[in-house]
């Protein structure tokens, strides 16, 4: 059995309303194994940054950790003291933000913001840490890398400064990056530079990946196991090659109907979800995709479904789900 | 290489940088570079005014009171014979001094404030807005009549006493009761506005990506605050500054007037515009030259001010 890095259990984060607290991530469980890649799946607003924020203590004002745990190399993340807190961070967890074009400092070099986390980190001295920023910017493939280090952001493309991003995330050489959709704001072609550039340095560096993304096509090629998160909770989480042959959840299936694809006919409508997830603080009490789901019954509306292995299937796929794992379980 | 491949890479930009970017801009603006001119034309004056001319400004001669402008002497004389140019030109001096001496006591004091009461927020941020406000609700002018009026008396006899105590000769120079007392009240009534200002800037710059960004790198409130925060917020603090140098001129003049700024014989715009208002109907060059190089003083800071605003705010310029 391979090592768990980190494992989640039960986090709840909840936003302060004029209507008091509500509850937007609920009860969440994810691990990550040591050297693996995990894809975390869900639309806008499905708390999927939030969870992956949370554990860096970086949520924004009026949100907060209400509950759960987050088990990594021994520590619980959730309650790291203030110096323990700054040397996970950027230490020993590497974090990319979204959008490149606002997640660096426009006022510093990059070399600068290279070495930043190299001197605090790291005690290197400024001249070591520069030498040091250089080799990484060649290792996140920046042409003329040396060269660069005196640039400031804007003089650099998105897909550069992206780039830079990711050495930045990866000066310290973390045990776990977590990329927060790094591919977001690019060119598809960008994007899919990005995705290489990842997995390469994964396989170089042994470290463990978790890439947020709303775009399942996107993480196929790169995620070893994919988390699916609806209205804050894992709906499934499978390994990469189940989940895309045999998607239990009804909202994965929803997922991957509505990828676009080649060779269909052209006046063929993309398939949709009808319907938008429920409000935080307006949750319905059982199943959150109950209100829907084509497969819903009644007992969807009233019990909660729990992540569970499904009978006759694969223990490592798992589903939340009342209607498919019975009839799995059936068939 | 004997041909150059279609996909070889442009000669690139020399690398421009925010600053000589902005610099650029500054140039291209005809007033900001009038008003930068008279700058320096002022701060030379300050620095190396006393060797322009052969008069020393304390030197009486009074055989020669009171003269028109001419060519021996350029803005004429005074009361006691002393050469007004010699004056104004020395007058330069005080008046950057205070300028300068005063705005950065001011930005130093408003700066750390600001920052600290926008990037903390919360009970650091209502303490400090508390104060600010409550200084600025003090009138200036009385704030600072009442500490020159209330700390002159007892500042002096303490240096005579270390005078008599040492005999330092550093302690005979009631001039430094002059810069404490002046530059320093002047300070506590002019940081207020920095505070706020900065205390803006950083609000909405707490809040930016790179900011989460930074925290996620593992980086210390006080790295955050010093390298990341405030060096975002300086552009409009520069701006604030060059029109600040201009108010803080004209606001020690207006204190030498009334009598609490820079005492005499040391010239300052302000009392030399005070002396003069008492006979310009007899000799207007006494009142004119002060009063005009304050105001072209005050109207070069104002225009650098405008051009610096346009430069650093790429947005905000056609």
């Amino acid at each position: 059995m391979t090592e768990r890095l980190l494992e989640v259990k039960d986090l709840r984060i909840e936003i302060d309303t004029r209507r008091g607290p509500a509850t937007i991530v609920d009860g969440i469980n994810l691990h990550v194994d040591a050297g693996e890649t995990l894809g975390i799946v869900g639309e806008s607003g499905c708390g999927k940054s939030l969870t992956m924020l949370s554990l860096l203590r970086l949520l924004p004002n009026k949100i907060r950790v209400a509950g759960g745990s987050a088990a990594f190399q021994g520590s619980d993340l959730l309650k790291l003291s203030p110096r323990e807190l700054r040397e996970t961070r950027g230490g020993k967890i590497g974090f990319v933000f979204q959008d490149p074009m606002t997640s660096l400092n426009p006022v510093m070099r990059i070399g600068d913001q290279l070495s930043e986390p190299l001197i605090h980190h790291r005690g290197m001295s400024k001249a070591d840490a520069r030498k040091r920023a250089g080799e990484l910017l060649r290792l996140v493939g920046i042409p003329g890398a040396e060269a660069r280090l005196d640039a400031y952001p804007h003089e650099l493309s998105g897909g550069m400064r992206q780039r830079v991003m990711i050495g930045i995330g990866l000066a310290c050489e973390p045990d776990l990056l977590i990329a927060d959709e790094p591919t977001t704001a690019l060119d598809v072609t960008i994007q899919a530079q990005i995705v290489d550039l990842v997995k390469d340095l994964r396989k170089r560096l042994g470290m463990s990946v978790v890439w947020i993304t709303h775009d399942l096509a996107l993480i196929a090629g790169l995620a070893d196991r994919i988390c699916v998160l609806y209205a804050g909770t894992v709906v499934e989480d499978a390994p990469a090659e189940q989940l895309f042959a045999g998607p239990a959840h009804p909202y994965t299936r929803g997922l991957l109907a509505s990828i676009p694809r080649m060779g269909g006919a052209e006046t063929e409508r993309l398939a949709s979800i009808g319907g938008t997830p429920p409000e935080p603080g307006r949750r319905p009490p059982g199943c959150p995709f109950a209100p829907r789901c084509a497969l819903a019954e009644d007992i969807c509306r009233q019990v909660v479904p729990k992540l569970a292995s499904m009978q006759g299937g694969s223990a490592a796929h798992r589903v939340a789900c009342h209607v498919t794992s019975r009839a799995l379980e059936a068939a | 290489m004997t041909s150059v491949p279609l996909s070889a890479p442009l000669p690139e930009d020399p690398p421009v940088s925010l600053w000589r970017d902005a610099w650029q801009r500054l140039v291209r603006n005809k007033l900001a570079v009038v008003g930068l001119a008279m700058v320096l034309i002022l701060a030379f004056a300050a620095a190396f005014g006393p060797m322009l001319t052969p008069y020393d400004f304390l030197s009486q001669d009074l055989d020669a009171r009171n003269l028109a402008p001419s060519l021996t002497h350029l803005f004429g004389t005074d009361d006691l014979g002393r050469d007004v140019f010699s004056r104004v030109l020395y007058g330069s001096r005080t008046a950057f001094l205070v300028a300068v001496v005063v705005t950065a006591i001011a930005v130093l004091i408003g700066t750390t404030l600001g920052a600290i009461a926008g990037f903390f927020g919360g009970f650091a941020d209502r303490l400090i807005m508390w104060f600010t406000d409550m200084t600025m609700s003090v009138p200036n002018l009385l704030l600072v009549v009442v500490i020159n009026a209330s700390l002159k008396t007892p500042l002096s006899q303490w240096m005579e006493a270390q005078y008599l105590a040492t005999l330092n000769p550093i302690f005979r120079e009631t001039v430094w009761i002059d810069f404490i007392l002046v530059f320093g009240s002047m300070a506590l009534i002019s940081w207020p506005p920095y505070a706020r200002l900065v205390r803006a800037q950083v609000l909405s710059i707490r809040s930016r990506p790179y900011i989460t960004a930074a925290r996620a790198l593992g980086l210390t409130n006080r790295i955050i605050l010093t390298r990341y925060v405030v060096p975002n917020a300086i552009g409009p603090l520069i701006v604030s500054v060059s029109a600040g140098l201009g108010t803080a001129m004209v606001l020690e003049s207006a204190f030498s007037f009334l009598g609490v700024g820079v005492n005499p014989p040391t010239p300052s715009w302000g009392n030399m515009i005070s002396d003069g208002l008492r006979v310009w109907q007899h000799y207007p060059h006494l009142l004119a030259a002060p009063a005009i190089v304050l105001g072209l003083a005050t109207v070069a800071f104002s225009f650098l001010g405008d051009g610096l605003n346009d430069a650093l705010n790429p947005r905000g310029s056609k």
